[in-house]
């Protein structure tokens, strides 16, 4: 059955999903929508550095006050507007600093002096994932984003680890393996096959005829809330499986080699068939308690050459210009070597973001010598030790709802973010 | 708030004593006047529904320097103000003062001590009193109950409400009414007073037979237990769930289930290295085993192959099998933290280096899974000096805690110094997440830096270290760090800048020191939050979701209706706690009460309603769940006789994309279907019924599962016995997949007849079809010739099967 004639049928059945899910299905029914749209972007990725990354071998480089072993003051970098530490001569694998910023630069939103309030692996990952230190119930942004722009689609959350709450917005789904999009894709066909199916057209059309009715029987029947909230999702999640068929052109025929180019290449390839909003990608081990520069030296090249194979294949594929990536880290590493060489958590650090809509080339925000953030005036987004605000992922996540748009959708308002008045970062993407 | 008592139940009595405050009487006695209007307008009669903030008190009595003023009540006018119970107790007491101001707080030596409420029905009352008399309580002219919150009167905790927050102006308000002033808020939102249940349809016993039987051993009910259910209703049902609690597929249940609480399969490395290189010689005996009677090379490289496989599986297993041992013998799940043996193989005893001791006990030596408790015999290190010190002669074991996997599942490092193992402590044994709610500190940094020890000694970080960190020395002895083995105390001796080894300010006694979590084990089960947690842990296993959580914005209007269905479930699990513990800890008599719970029995909505307070105390109340993947598998098996395997096979990827975990990197399972999900039951239905309708016909009838009744020459509409013949094998299908049990008329008999029917007359409509069943969905993968289906009816039947596995009866419990 074509799913307009789904549709219709959907509507003519006074056929009502409860919320959230399957809102815009029948949005699109009632307005007798042609073959439901593939979802066109913006889509977005947060790539998180699991673990707490060492900022000042990055993006907020010190070199004085013995924070850094592996350079000086003298040495640091600076393309454009952005300083960076640099470390070409250390890495044996993986994107330098040089390389890396000299790509990206103009497109990079720098932000230093991000105060995470605690220093705990799990509070500050859901903290940085939510915008919300004190509850467990708040959605991350790539969660809310996905619920607010497109729960229909079958992938629309995609998670390959770190805190991935949904707020009970959207459902999440993990694709760990790129072959699994194959079979998926084609959930009719005998052992995913594309051209045998297991029962004629005329049965499966019956199949969901008679699914969708019983749904629509389903409706004016006296119903637990969770149980209305269980029916809605179930057939909400079949019918929008049928979307994945939309992903067998896109599928790489070999899958990136790596830790982060494998999840790249599931994300792009759903985000390309439009059946997929956002994803959370993740690469873990940067918590160099011992070590820390050996460590980092390895971790940090591999996070940019993730984000430079993410960059590529985004524009191989035409998605670039669609795409926003926000690459961050639960916590910051100590200005000081603990005895065993490593660094242990630190509540400052930094974040970064690219994208559509974001002006590049600069860096809001700072940490002094000693690794303390600076205060900045969220008007002029100037530091002002004294009357600046300390800058939280509160204060990120809100300029973040502001430019995905999504800032005074319900999903938003039901998990509002409070920050005094006056705190909003003005002009924060430029 | 509902008002029924008459006024002459309640007697005032004012007591004037000396007053060190209070300017004049008529200002004492207006408040006398007040509070009789006010415990009038609030103490409304005792309604038994509203099961959790009532309370028996029958005396108020309350003090303002100079007065006090007692009002004596009547038992059936005994419910606390609803203002003092919904708003200041429910948004401020209970979520903010009550953290610190507790007997065993960091406020505990304060005059503002308070009581949880749910377990002791006087403890409201008591509260409410003492709140009133530090909100009369003045210090320059301002309640010291706002001075304080404020952060003023060099109170412990520093601002706690900024004055502009509703917690505050909640506060202000109770001071206002205290004092005799108009009220400017508005009345806290009128309570619903009908009982939680009311309206809520149970589900008949029969039905909720299979419920259990599916969930607890993976097998539909006999006719034999249908029988007695139907005579004897749940009292027959609670018989039976002890007979399933003897089942072996009980303890495959519980064994899954508390890997899902502990993760404890999901340490790193291979299995055998739970055992440590310093310890343990012997834990690669499978290397070297003899299979010289196997066969030739192949045959033995294979049998080795297995060999590492099944002494691995069971070196995994060995925590769970403690669970498995505790339970299936009665003893007390205390012995979860108290064990002092662990459960062992044939296999995993030759790693741990004791098979010879225990051979003769095993029944079958050659048996990998043949679980037995011993003792291990104390440590000794293959550098022939670092022994542990055991006066016993044993390691000291703790349960579950002191075992290999479980300390190697949660390992330390130098940095971490055993906290991530306390924080599971917490959160595994006393049902408390430590870092749930970590409390926001001004700069975190500027404190880390200002402080020599910040964790001894600034307050932000004491606050949360002088519980933490007692627990993390009693791990002392296990700090072999960076995976490199298990047991082994620091070299440097424990650290001194942390709180010494102990629990809730008991230090660890110096006798105690070699057996330091067997002491906690000790402590821990005297925990009333001991057996709390047990009952939230079932509950996990039962309803595949864990209980609700407390609200958490007081400014959210439904914040009162959702915290009455938060302490109507928590009251719930607090009095199973209690018959737990009173039944020595058993914990089949947790399966058992929360079976027979009103939560697990509930069925559905009798009538509709559209009451947003109704429905978000309605929110969570329904099992409702969608099955894991490996509960699927069981479903499937149980009601087709044969596994799938695709969901669980350990080469397939679909149990992580259906929302299982690997207790590894992905240790939290999914709940709510994707559309990945969506796709992977897609497949399931019409690979299962491909795998099962022909297969089903093609066996004589009173063999069949599927179609007992019917045959695939039997059309639709040829006649009204042959339509008649058609639904009642529909009915037997939605009896045997969807545990429905439908009358002829039902609608959804129709339906799916209708569907039947559909198929066929579509099938007649084309051009023409192939009178055979497809070669995919055969009986039989080769047969020949293939069954034949000239009606269409089988695949017809196919496509029937297929629709009743997509369906939410089928695919939730």
């Amino acid at each position: 059955m074509k799913r307009r004639n789904l549709l219709k049928l959907c509507a003519t059945a006074g056929l009502s999903f409860a919320s959230p899910v399957g809102q815009r299905y029948l949005a699109g029914a009632e307005e007798n929508t042609p073959e439901s749209a593939p979802y066109e972007g913006p889509y977005y990725i947060v790539l998180n550095a699991s673990g707490g990354w060492d900022t000042t071998y990055m993006m907020d480089p010190k070199g004085v006050n013995e924070i850094n072993r592996l350079y000086q003051q003298d040495d640091i970098l600076t393309q454009g507007n952005i300083r960076f530490a640099p470390n070409a001569k250390q890495i044996s694998a993986g994107l330098s600093n040089e390389e890396f910023f000299k790509k990206y630069t103009n497109e990079l939103l720098v932000f230093n002096g991000l105060d995470y309030s605690v220093n705990n692996h799990s509070p500050c990952s859901r903290y940085m994932a939510t915008g919300k230190l004190d509850s467990l119930e708040y959605p991350t942004f790539a969660a809310l984003v996905a619920a607010c722009n497109g729960s229909e689609t079958p992938l629309a959350f995609l998670t390959f680890g770190q805190y991935s709450a949904t707020g009970n917005l959207v459902p999440l789904s993990r694709i760990p393996y790129l072959n699994s999009l194959k079979r998926l894709a084609n959930a009719d066909g005998v052992d995913g096959s594309p051209h045998t199916f297991y029962s004629d057209d005329f049965v499966r059309d019956r199949i969901e005829t008679a699914l969708m009715t019983q749904r629509a029987a389903q409706v004016p029947e006296p119903r637990l809330p969770r149980l209305k909230r269980a029916q809605s999702m179930l057939f909400a999640a079949q019918l929008n499986s049928k979307a994945l068929n939309r992903i067998t052109p896109y599928i790489p025929k070999s899958q990136g080699k790596g830790r982060l180019p494998s999840q790249v290449d599931i994300a792009l390839a759903s985000f390309k068939a439009g059946v997929c909003v956002s994803a959370n990608l993740s690469i873990g081990q940067f918590d160099s308690h011992a070590n820390n520069d050996a460590d980092q030296m390895k971790l940090i090249p591999e996070l940019l050459a993730g984000v430079d194979y993410l960059a590529s294949k985004a524009e191989e594929l035409r998605l670039r210009d669609k795409l926003v990536i926000v690459i961050q880290s639960e916590m910051g590493r100590t200005p000081t070597y603990n005895k065993g060489n490593g660094k242990d958590h630190w509540s400052v650090g930094s974040i970064m973001f690219m994208g559509p809509g974001i002006k590049g080339n600069r860096v809001i925000g700072a940490t002094d010598d000693k690794q303390f953030l600076v205060p900045i005036n969220p008007r002029s987004l100037a530091t002002d030790q004294e009357q600046g605000i300390r800058v939280r992922p509160e204060h990120i996540h809100v300029a973040l709802r502001e430019f995905a748009g999504i800032s005074k959708h319900s999903f938003s308002r039901k998990f509002p973010l409070d920050i005094p008045a006056g705190e909003q970062l003005e002009r924060f993407w430029g | 708030m509902l008002v029924e008592c008459d006024l002459d139940e309640v007697v005032l009595e004012m007591v004037y004593v000396t007053s060190r405050t209070c300017e004049n009487k008529m200002k004492q006695l207006w408040l006398a006047v007040f509070l009789m209007v006010t415990a009038t307008v609030f103490y409304g009669n005792e309604d038994k529904q509203f099961d959790s903030t009532t309370t028996q008190k029958p005396t108020v009595r309350v003090t303002d320097g100079g007065m006090e003023t007692v009002i004596h009540r009547e038992p059936s006018c005994t419910a606390v103000d609803a203002f003092f119970a919904e708003e200041v107790w429910g948004k401020v007491g209970e979520r903010t003062c009550l953290k610190c101001h507790n007997a065993k707080g960091d406020a505990a030596e304060s005059e503002f001590v308070l009581q949880e409420t749910l377990q002791d029905d006087t403890a409201l009352e008591k509260n409410r009193q003492t709140f009133l008399r530090h909100a009369i309580a003045q210090e320059e002219g301002m309640s010291r109950l706002l001075l304080k919150v404020a952060g003023e009167l060099e109170h412990g905790g520093g601002e706690v409400l900024k004055n502009d927050s509703t917690g505050y102006k909640i506060l202000s308000q109770f001071v206002r009414r205290s004092t005799g002033k108009p009220m400017v808020f508005p009345q806290p939102t009128e309570l619903n007073l009908k009982p939680f249940f009311a309206g809520v349809q149970m589900m008949t016993p029969g039905r909720l037979l299979r419920r259990v039987t599916l969930a607890l051993a993976g097998r539909l009910p006999t006719p034999v237990e249908q029988t007695d259910v139907r005579k004897g209703g749940l009292k027959a049902l609670d018989i039976i769930v002890v007979r399933i609690m003897k089942e072996d597929a009980f303890y495959e249940r519980l064994q899954e289930a508390f890997n899902d609480i502990l993760l404890i399969r999901g340490y790193d490395g291979v299995a055998e290295t739970a055992l440590s290189y310093e310890h343990f010689k012997h834990r690669n005996w499978y290397q070297k085993h003899d299979l010289s009677s196997v066969g030739n090379e192949d045959a033995q490289r294979e049998a080795r192959y297995k060999l590492a496989r099944d002494y691995r599986e069971a070196m995994l297993r060995e925590p769970l099998e403690l669970i498995k041992y505790i339970v299936r013998n009665e003893r007390p799940f205390t012995d979860i933290l108290t064990a002092d043996y662990i459960m062992v193989t044939p296999y995993t005893s030759r790693g741990y280096g004791i098979y010879q001791e225990l051979k003769d006990k095993f029944k079958n030596p050659d048996d990998p899974f043949e679980y037995i408790p011993t003792q291990l015999p104390a440590l000794k290190h293959r550098d022939g000096r670092s022994h542990q010190e055991s006066p016993t002669g044993f390691y000291p074991h703790a349960g579950v805690l002191s075992t290999f996997q479980y300390l190697k599942r949660y390992p330390t490092t130098e940095t971490n110094r055993n906290r991530l193992r306390v924080r599971m402590y917490f959160e595994h044994f006393l049902g408390v997440d430590i870092m749930a709610l970590a409390p926001r500190v001004n700069d975190a940094a500027k404190i880390t830096t200002e402080y020599e020890i910040p964790t001894m000694e600034a307050a932000d970080c004491v606050v949360c270290h002088k519980v933490i960190d007692p627990v993390a020395g009693l791990f002392q002895d296990y700090y072999a760090v960076d995976g490199k083995g298990i047991y082994g105390p620091r070299e440097d001796g424990w650290y001194k800048d942390m709180f010494g080894p102990g629990l809730y300010g008991e230090d660890l006694p110096a006798e105690d020191r070699w057996r330091s979590l067997q002491w906690l084990g000790e402590w821990t089960v005297k925990d009333p939050r001991f057996a709390v947690a047990m009952v939230k842990h079932v509950w996990y296993i039962l309803y595949g979701r864990k209980p609700l959580l407390p609200p958490e914005d007081i400014d959210d209007p439904l914040f009162s209706v959702k915290r009455r269905s938060y302490l109507v479930q928590r009251n719930e699990i607090e009095q199973v706690a209690t018959r737990f513990a009173k039944a020595n800890f058993n914990l089949k008599v947790i399966f058992r009460e929360l079976v027979l719970s009103k939560f697990y029995r509930v069925e559905g909505l009798k009538v509709s309603t559209k009451d947003p307070n109704r429905l978000a105390e309605l929110d969570d109340l329904g099992l409702i769940h969608m099955l894991s993947p490996e509960q699927l598998e069981r479903k499937l098996t149980a009601i087709f006789g044969r596994n799938w395997g695709r969901l669980t096979h350990r080469e397939s990827n679909f149990k992580i994309l259906y929302g299982g975990i690997d207790s590894k990197s992905v240790t939290t399972r999914i709940t709510e279907p994707s559309g990945a999900m969506g796709a992977i039951q897609r497949i399931m239905a019409n690979d299962v019924a491909c795998k099962n309708v022909a297969a089903d016909f093609s066996l004589p009838a009173k063999e069949r599962r599927l179609f007992p009744s019917i045959e695939p020459s039997v059309i639709p509409g040829l006649n009204a016995e042959s339509d008649q013949q058609i639904k009642y094998a529909i009915i037997h299908l939605h009896h045997l997949i969807l545990g429905r049990d439908d009358a002829a008329e039902d609608p959804e008999v129709q339906r799916t007849f209708d569907l039947f029917a559909g198929i066929i007359s579509d099938a007649r409509s084309q051009d023409k079809f192939d009178p055979r069943e497809t070669y995919a969905c055969q009986s039989l993968r080769e047969k020949t010739p293939r069954d034949p289906d000239p009606e269409y009816t089988i695949r017809a039947w196919r496509g029937v099967v297929t629709y009743l596995l997509r369906q939410l009866d089928f695919l939730y419990e």
